[in-house]
């Protein structure tokens, strides 16, 4: 790198690190109190006790305060000369409304609940209220207008939580004819987080030294945090099905030779060494423990019915669309059909399987009818992605293979349908992701029998049977209205308990089922994005 | 000299030594240095792109950079104001200076940096904007021209500069006459010539002191080709003008000084623009300049 | 001297004419085995279809007959096989959509007709459903309103846009441009495993650990709320809406974003006045796809509502939470029959009407911003 270099006054940043580093702490500052307020808002921390010896309302409040006033002091030292900065004339629009939002908020609740002014009286005040902040925000320099509204609005609410005005046993009865009211225990995380997150704002602009730099610093900050709580969002989530499933999973759980049930693995007996009872059973009255097993079948079964029916249906539609057709009204027509069915609700699926086809498949509830639905639920997106997988195949095959004098569907055959597989088995993965774990089509066509003995798991390769009459072909399994996973959670909990005295844990074996569902769906999943970052590693280095 | 009718292979520092080469490479010239390169290397991952190349652009004049493709010149020119940044298994080493300031250092504030130091594409690329809004955008986005509804309700905007700024950035581009009557059409609506005339435009707007221009011209038609050349030999008097290009014969037009950058990323001559082009230094570089490859 | 600007009938007449020809040009191309192979695969599958929809027993007798012919074909002539099996494949997705039309809006039409209102002495069916309030199935008077689960949805699907929205498109900005590469890897498919978790999961957390405690924390009495419900889809639609912005982000050309850049502007301010404005068609129709997903989404609100259609008091009250189009759907269809389900195929009409208008609107989108920027971005 190179050595001894001039510094400028213009092109390198004069670093003023005393001011640089308050903003920062600021910043961190504001990082704590959220977190203190998440955590207040689940009740791991409790708003009625102390932390650290002081109480935990008024130590909120106090941080308030403090942060309040260490960002209207990064604006007044901005504005006064004390701290190097770019302020443009004007915080801007979008500051303004952001600033007035919250104050417009506050000034109707007070307006309407303190003053007792009612509906009316609170949205005059908001406006007003609203209306005043924005002027404050966007008439003033950049430095002073992003920083002086916002840290009222944290000193304001700080000494309001400070000084007990609001405290932990405070309420607001809304005066509903459906009663609510607005209890301390909701406002005070909500509104220290919603504060906290706008002081987080305006010190991130403080430490890019406002103008245009300032913004960008004050917009990362938000869209990192943004990023940050999806993330974490879904670690905690899929932890928390995991910690409170994972006990009714393995109730019962043994490991050992001779522990596990009896199979047929091609023709040769097998025992099982693990037997996990959860799924390996379904429910009867002489299980030692109670399963789900009839709906990991059921959904077994849904899930290649409508696999069958979806791929060959939705590969042809987007050969014949790529392939043989021509841009015009058919596939116009086409192509909006197939954009209708993806975007159909899932339960209007069930309805037309409901009208259409329990009607036409013996009159009642069927796994057929399930399977069947669930196809037509998958169709459109097999046609989406075989028709995107197929378009990307370059035409300087197609040509290379035409130039050689091969006949068009045989390029098709040996040359497209080949390149475009990985697509096309990536979005079948993900489909079938998706519609394993739907409940509503099969609510309508398919779902009963929750608690069915394993004995009573469906049968549908040996129950195919030749008959004498039309339709000359018969499978009762077929006919069954049977369970899947998804159903048999809402059927858990629609239905409460039922599963009888053998279920130590109701509870947990609900959660248990939903852990199974959740890492059946999540499985496929997991394999699609794999194979489909595997397959286009592939590609890559060809 | 031998004369040799052998390609020369890549990689390897070739048949000129250290010593060589920085002699060759060595322009004295009268006046400031307007940027100064030293020692600059680049790495893309493993690929060595740009090999330890030091030189000083004059001020107010019109440096070429030639060479076969792919060895380096429009890794160098984007070195000049940064934006080899934006690629993320880039790696620079070395010193760059405009105006004696280090650009490769912590704490450079890049938004100064390109208002100072413009860039002209290689394919026009306006916005997709009017024209009026393509010219004050810089401005604009620097905080220097606000026509906000904001300021224009408080009466605080800037809408007359914001004209006296188009009109004069449109004329100094020698676009002026062509659009001044159709400001307000998208800017995507006019030629390729005018759009990258629009281009130089916009890189005035914000008043730089360098502009760089990336083979500028190699996506148009030969009229609009002369136009933008006649531009830049106007644009000199007032602007340093560094520019790649391949068209050896449009760099022996323009330029007032020439750099030849041949294959591996090596900066192999340097000097007038005349010297070089008729008598230079170097075989491989005469080869390249009579055609023998490239 | 043909006619610079021929009129719609001619350009029909000429459309038509090109069909006929090509299809001539077919068959003088093929040989006649083939041929008469396709008609009887085309036959014997139009046979079966009516068949099936008669709901005849005797339908798997033509369907055999297709089944067989499709194998001679495959074995002899493969190419026009194909080629007829692929059509016919496409035809079957418009078959299935128009299926769908047909069956749902056929279910709803009696309760249409009994819930007719008068205007001005004219008797419009179907308009008491959306004027008067009350869902009523048992006692008499028996109303099947559809306004309680309308305001319902609504609701509902305002929250959820709230969330997802801002938060989509910040997050398909921070996968786009913001994140660096070995961020992005984590990030992008955690926000696909997202999409991933099935809504009955969703509701049953939200049924579990939300509603207790939203009870809670509002003082109301009993449990399930708009808001909370509300907060819950938008999560669920928050990964379609930042899929779709993300690709329309994506594809804004670098050369854009780095004449922005070399004009000395911030990223922020590149990816405000340049790429969002660029991509602001796709971004729009993943924002509308949300809303659709929002719509549609129904275990999630069934399991977490009440169930007894009503309008909340007030309207506003978002600490309530009744019925919406789905949850209807979804919690009646054990116990209902003859008008009340018929009740319940109207809920379904106008959802699917609602999203398909959603879903045409952000694909016009699209098209039109496709045209305004002339192929070009």
């Amino acid at each position: 790198m190179a050595d001894a270099r001039i510094r400028s006054s213009q092109l390198v940043d004069e670093t003023t690190t005393e001011a640089d580093a308050v903003a920062a702490l600021t910043i961190g500052v504001s990082a704590a109190l959220f977190a203190l307020a998440v955590a207040a808002m689940f009740d791991q921390v409790s708003l009625t006790g102390t932390i650290a010896g002081a109480q935990t309302v008024t130590l909120l409040g106090g941080l308030l305060t403090l942060l309040g006033l260490t960002v209207i002091a990064l604006g007044a030292g901005s504005r006064l000369g004390y701290v190097e900065s770019t302020p443009d004339p004007s915080a801007g629009l979008v500051a303004g409304v952001g600033a007035a939002f919250p104050w417009a908020l506050l000034g109707g609740s007070v307006a309407s609940g303190v003053l007792g002014l009612g509906t009316g009286g609170g949205l005059v005040g908001a406006v007003v209220v609203g209306g005043v902040a924005l002027v404050a925000t966007v008439i003033p320099r950049e430095d002073v207008g992003s920083t002086v509204p916002l840290g009222g609005l944290l000193l304001i609410t700080g000494l309001v939580f400070a000084t007990g005005v609001i405290g932990p046993a405070w309420v607001w009865e809304l005066g509903w004819e459906q009663t609510a009211a607005i209890s301390a225990q909701f406002l005070i995380p909500v509104a220290t987080l919603s504060t906290t997150l706008y002081g987080g704002w305006a010190a991130a602009k403080a430490y890019g030294g406002f103008g245009a730099r300032g913004r960008h610093m004050g917009a990362y900050v938000l869209v990192y945090l943004n990023a940050i709580s999806i993330v974490a969002f879904l670690f905690i989530l899929v932890a928390f099905v995991v910690i409170q499933g994972v006990p009714g999973l393995l109730t019962g759980f043994e490991i050992g030779i001779g522990a596990g049930p009896e199979i047929s693995l091609l023709g040769v007996s097998v025992t099982l060494p693990v037997s996990i009872p959860f799924v390996m059973n379904g429910v009867a009255l002489l299980n030692e423990f109670q399963g789900v097993l009839p709906a990991i079948v059921g959904t077994f079964w849904l899930v290649i019915g409508a696999v069958l029916l979806a791929v060959p249906l939705g590969v042809g539609a987007a050969v014949f669309l790529t392939e043989y057709a021509e841009r015009g009204r058919f596939t116009q027509v086409v192509e909006v059909a197939t954009n209708g069915l993806w975007s159909t609700p899932s339960i209007v699926f069930g309805l037309f399987g409901f009208a259409f086809l329990i009607p036409r498949f013996g009159n009642g509830k069927s796994l057929l009818s399930g399977m069947i639905t669930l196809g037509f639920m998958l169709l459109p997106l097999v046609v989406i992605t075989s028709r995107e997988s197929m378009l990307s195949v370059p035409d300087e095959y197609r040509d290379a293979s035409a130039a050689l004098g091969v006949s068009k569907w045989q390029t098709i055959r040996s040359v497209v349908l080949p390149a475009a597989l990985p697509g096309v088995v990536t979005g079948v993965i993900l489909g079938v992701g998706r519609i394993a774990g739907e409940t509503a089509p099969i609510l309508l066509t398919m779902a009963g029998g929750t608690f069915v003995p394993d004995t009573q798991t469906v049968d549908v390769i040996g129950s195919f049977q030749f008959i004498s009459t039309p339709p000359f072909v018969a499978n009762p399994a077929l006919l069954e209205a049977t369970s899947a996973l998804p159903y048999q959670l809402f059927a858990l909990i629609t239905a409460g308990v039922g599963l009888g005295s053998n279920v130590s844990d109701p509870n947990g074996f609900r959660w248990a089922t939903a852990l199974v569902l959740l890492i059946v769906v999540l499985s496929f999943y997991a394999i699609g994005i794999v194979t489909r970052y595997y397959f286009r590693r592939r590609l890559q280095h060809t | 000299m031998t004369t040799t009718t052998e390609q020369p292979t890549t990689t390897t520092v070739g048949e000129t030594d250290e010593r060589t080469r920085e002699a060759w490479t060595d322009f004295e010239f009268d006046g400031e240095a307007k940027i100064t390169v030293e020692d600059l290397d680049v790495y893309y991952g493993d690929d060595h792109a740009l090999k330890g190349v030091s030189m000083e652009i004059p001020e107010r004049s019109v440096t070429a950079l030639i060479g076969p493709s792919g060895c380096g010149k429009s890794t160098y020119l984007r070195c000049l104001n940064r934006m080899n940044d934006r690629i993320p298994s880039a790696r620079i080493e070395g010193s760059v200076r405009p105006d004696g300031q280090e650009i490769y250092q912590d704490g450079v504030n890049l938004v100064e940096l390109r208002k100072r130091v413009g860039m002209v594409f290689q394919s026009p690329n306006p916005f997709p904007k009017s024209i009026r809004e393509n010219i004050a955008y810089g401005p604009q986005k620097h905080g220097d021209l606000d026509t906000g509804l904001l300021a224009r309700l408080l009466n605080r905007d800037d809408t007359a500069e914001r004209e006296e700024l188009v009109e004069r950035c449109l004329r100094d581009a020698a676009l002026w006459d062509e659009v001044h009557d159709r400001l307000d059409d998208n800017a995507l609506g006019l030629s390729g010539g005018q759009q990258q005339r629009l281009c130089i435009a916009r890189c005035l707007s914000v008043d730089p002191e360098v502009i760089l221009m990336d083979e500028p011209a190699s996506a148009l038609d030969p009229i609009a080709t002369a136009k933008i050349e006649d531009l830049i030999a106007d644009l000199a008097e007032h602007y340093t003008v560094v520019i790649v290009t391949h068209n050896m014969q449009q760099a022996a037009r323009i330029s007032d000084q020439t750099a030849v950058f041949l294959t591996g990323g090596e900066l192999v001559e340097y000097g007038d623009t005349d010297r070089v082009f008729e008598d230079p230094h170097s075989d491989r570089v005469e080869d390249y300049i009579t055609g023998k490859f490239g | 001297m043909a006619q610079v600007n021929p009129s719609r009938g001619d350009r029909l007449v000429d459309a038509v004419g090109e069909r006929v020809r090509r299809a001539r040009g077919f068959v003088d191309d093929t040989e006649p085995a083939a041929l008469v192979v396709v008609a009887i695969m085309t036959v014997s599958i139009v046979a079966a279809l009516v068949g099936f929809l008669a709901v005849s027993d005797w339908t798997i007798v033509p369907f055999a007959v297709f089944l067989l012919s499709a194998a001679v074909g495959w074995v002899r002539y493969q190419a026009e096989t194909a080629f007829t099996i692929a059509l016919m494949m496409t035809v079957s997705t418009i078959l299935i959509l128009g299926l769908i039309i047909v069956f749902i809006f056929r279910e709803s039409i009696p309760v249409v007709q009994y819930e007719s209102a008068k205007v001005f002495g004219v008797s419009v069916p179907g308009l008491r459903m959306f004027v008067q309030p009350n869902w009523d199935a048992v006692s008499p008077p028996i109303r099947y309103s559809m306004v309680p689960m309308i305001h319902g949805t609504v609701m509902v699907t305002l929250i959820a846009s709230a969330v997802a929205a801002p938060l989509g498109v910040s997050a398909a900005l921070f996968l786009s441009e913001i994140a660096p590469a070995t961020v992005r890897e984590v990030v992008k498919p955690g926000v696909e495993i997202l999409a991933g978790i099935p809504s009955i999961v969703y509701g049953f957390i939200g049924f579990t650990v939300l509603s207790p405690w939203a009870s809670d924390q509002f003082q109301v009495t009993g449990q399930g709320s708009y808001l909370f419900v509300g907060i819950v889809v938008g999560l669920m639609a928050l990964p379609t809406v930042v899929s779709v912005a993300e690709d329309a982000l994506s594809s804004v050309p670098e050369a854009m974003k780095s004449g922005s850049l070399a004009m000395g502007t911030t990223d922020w301010q590149t990816m405000t006045s340049i790429t969002l404005p660029a991509a602001f068609s796709g971004v729009s129709a993943a924002v509308l796809l949300g809303v659709g997903r929002a719509i549609g989404e129904t275990m999630a609100a069934t399991v977490m509502l009440r169930g007894v259609p009503r309008l909340t008091e007030p309207l506003v009250n978002v600490f309530y939470g009744q019925e919406t189009l789905t949850s209807i759907i979804a919690r009646n269809y054990g116990e209902a029959d003859g008008l009340q389900m018929d009740a319940l195929f109207v809920a379904g009409v106008i959802l699917f009407i609602t999203v398909l208008v959603i879903s045409v609107g952000a694909q016009y989108i699209e098209w039109r911003m496709y045209k305004r920027l002339g192929g070009e971005v």
